[in-house]
């Protein structure tokens, strides 16, 4: 299996300007998904990198209508898939059908909400389906038998497994623990986007065997905020390099 | 008849977590369910409720108060003579046997005034569990004697900078710990809040309060008009109007914090107009949210009542208007809290002082043979540095700078 990296970026971080140098760099370093985090005040599963990066992008002024806009700007840049994630208030608060038509508007394909689950979706999955918008069922290893089947044998094209208990951000092993979850899902029709703590070649090497491309997200914002200073676009596509 | 799990009020409630939660949260209520039915289980609890938090409270006829204000009987309930100092220590006893029934060895919880982690601390340490409690760095400095006395029961009090550095950036902290041990732990939530089962549980934990209340009145043979209570995430309020909740009397009065203003920032009000529909730590109810509705920053002298959420249930209750909420500045708590302490002998925690205040209020307006109950939720030592520095400034400063130089030698 080739090597596939879901990049994940946080919309307006460090600024507006840079996170679009940023996405052209994840781009033109070979990704082959784009994961766009709107970032919301309180993110309760991630670690400490990607909370930092939205606070930043907070106080830089993001806002949801103009994350659309920036996401109508990067969809020109580039052809692979473009999902958008981020925290059921945000959705919610925006009204999930409108929220949903403007992902589609700005030319997402699809949307990751981990904090509503299929049985307490406020309609996201029947309405996603409706405007023809991939919502993304989020899955960890610790889930039960009945409701992992429960998901997926709706068959959707896509499922994002979280490869350990915990948030976003500390280096995860891939390990036997793992690679049985992963394989249990690979037995579903599925493209399995995975990540948690993914950060180096070695684990997307290992990855790639088992799932449709690995997620990297906090080795990204932890590079730009290590490398101050310096053009983001080089960084991240150095990094993208050593991760390919 | 009121059920015992819920999920929803209305369209508030639910369980809005992330898929790594749900086994934790499923076995939680479970668990809760079973122990519900158990004679074992509530029988441990009322021994311990009884032997070590101290149960029944009193309920005191506030007489000097009532003459004072030449109104309405004014009565209190004394829930702050509970063990460590507030009504927490209900919810904490019965969600602490149920996680040794659950098997774990380690609690965490939140705390944003300091008397829920108070409480988790003392019952951690006299059930044997380790402990960590989540606290923001601000309310670490406002509510220092608590600290204190949660690291003396062996807790690791742990300081959240992020956010606003308050009770909701704690309850993120506590999420975050949760979704990466909850194998061996148990997220001991304090407030009627977060996701299904915790706001039904606390509230079936809290209903102690209005159960004693009810017996007393009964006992007392009292015309209640009004029973007020302070509403933080509101765990207490629901537990004092528990029994009253589907009776069309007495007037149920919520009080929120006032804070120092109207505008956004300077107050914790969410049911008087400003608070929208919103799902914030795993549940859906009424949230102070900016205009993209990302949560917005509050203000309260008391760290107990400075949260922008508030429980599902007391969300729904505002909606069918069984209960009404008003709100009390800052400054009325503190005169409120001089108020009782004078004339009454008691000291009232800063956020239950709201609940005072409002009683003062409405007292005024009835007439004698009318009696309004106040729940004194939590009694104020907490507050000693609020307090001093506040009412008595220059003495205390002089005392601490007294006692710095003495201690450094």
């Amino acid at each position: 299996m080739p090597n596939r990296i879901m990049a994940h970026m946080v919309a307006f971080y460090p600024d507006r300007e840079s996170s679009i140098k940023i996405a052209g760099a994840l781009i033109d370093g070979g990704c082959s998904y784009l994961e766009i985090q709107f970032p919301f005040s309180d993110p309760t599963a991630d670690g400490t990198y990607i909370q930092k990066a939205c606070s930043r992008a907070l106080q830089e002024g993001f806002k949801v209508n103009p994350g659309f806009r920036l996401i109508s700007k990067i969809r020109k840049l580039t052809d692979i898939p473009i999902f958008i994630m981020g925290y059921a208030n945000t959705v919610c608060f925006h009204g999930v059908k409108k929220f949903l038509d403007e992902c589609v508007c700005s030319g997402a394909q699809g949307i990751i909400i981990p904090d509503l689950p299929f049985d307490y979706d406020e309609g996201i999955f029947s309405m996603g389906e409706k405007a023809g918008l991939n919502v993304i069922h989020v899955i960890a290893p610790s889930i039960h038998d009945e409701r992992l089947r429960m998901i997926l044998s709706r068959g959707p094209e896509y499922v994002y497994a979280v490869l350990r208990k915990g948030i976003t951000g500390s280096y995860t092993t891939i390990g036997d623990e793992n690679i049985r979850f992963l394989k249990k899902v690979g037995a579903y029709r599925v493209k399995i986007l995975s990540g948690f703590g993914i950060s180096t070649k070695k684990q997307v090497n290992v990855l790639s065997a088992y799932v449709h491309a690995s997620v990297v997200g906090t080795a990204f914002i932890k590079e730009i905020m290590q490398n101050r200073g310096k053009s983001p676009y080089k960084i991240i596509i150095k990094k993208m390099h050593a991760l390919l | 008849m009121q059920r015992l799990y819920n999920d929803f009020f209305g369209s508030f409630g639910g369980r809005y977590v992330a898929e790594i939660l749900r086994p934790p949260l499923d076995e939680l209520e479970r668990v809760w369910l079973e122990a519900m039915k158990s004679d074992d289980f509530q029988k441990e609890l009322d021994t311990q409720l009884t032997e070590f938090a101290g149960r029944p409270t009193p309920l005191m006829f506030a007489e000097n108060a009532t003459k004072a204000l030449k109104g309405a009987k004014i009565y209190i309930k004394l829930e702050g003579l509970a063990n460590t100092g507030a009504h927490k220590i209900n919810n904490v006893l019965g969600q602490a046997l149920l996680a040794k029934r659950m098997g774990k060895q380690r609690i965490i919880a939140e705390t944003g005034a300091g008397q829920h982690g108070f409480a988790t601390a003392a019952v951690c340490a006299k059930l044997g569990f380790e402990c960590k409690v989540y606290m923001g760095e601000i309310d670490m400095k406002r509510q220092r004697p608590n600290v204190f006395w949660m690291e003396l029961f062996g807790a690791e009090v742990e300081p959240v900078k992020g956010g606003s550095s308050t009770l909701k950036d704690a309850v993120n902290e506590a999420l975050r710990d949760w979704a990466s041990s909850f194998e061996t732990t148990h997220y001991l939530l304090g407030s009627a809040l977060g996701p299904s089962p915790y706001p039904d549980m606390a509230r079936e934990f809290q209903s102690v309060v209005g159960r004693e209340v009810e017996s007393e009145i009964n006992r007392r043979n009292l015309d209640v008009e009004t029973l007020i209570a302070c509403v933080g995430g509101g765990s207490n309020a629901i537990g004092f109007f528990y029994p009253f909740l589907d009776e069309t009397t007495p007037r149920l009065i919520g009080v929120e914090a006032g804070g120092t203003g109207n505008s956004p920032g300077e107050h914790a009000s969410r049911m008087s107009g400003s608070g929208k529909p919103g799902i914030v730590h795993g549940y859906k109810s009424l949230f102070l949210l900016d205009d993209d509705g990302q949560v917005g920053s509050t203000h309260s002298i008391s760290a107990g009542l400075d949260y922008p959420g508030i429980g599902p249930q007391l969300a729904y209750l505002g909606q069918t208007k069984r209960i009404e909420f008003t709100k009390i500045s800052d400054r009325e708590a503190l005169d409120a809290l001089q108020f009782f302490a004078k004339n009454e002998g008691i000291i009232f925690a800063l956020e239950s002082a709201h609940a005072g205040a409002e009683a003062i209020k409405l007292a005024k307006s009835l007439s004698p043979e009318k009696s309004i109950i106040v729940n004194m939720s939590g009694r104020g030592d907490k507050d000693l540095f609020i307090l001093a520095g506040n009412l008595d400034k220059d003495k205390w400063h002089s005392f601490l700078e007294k006692e710095v130089k003495e201690n450094a030698k």
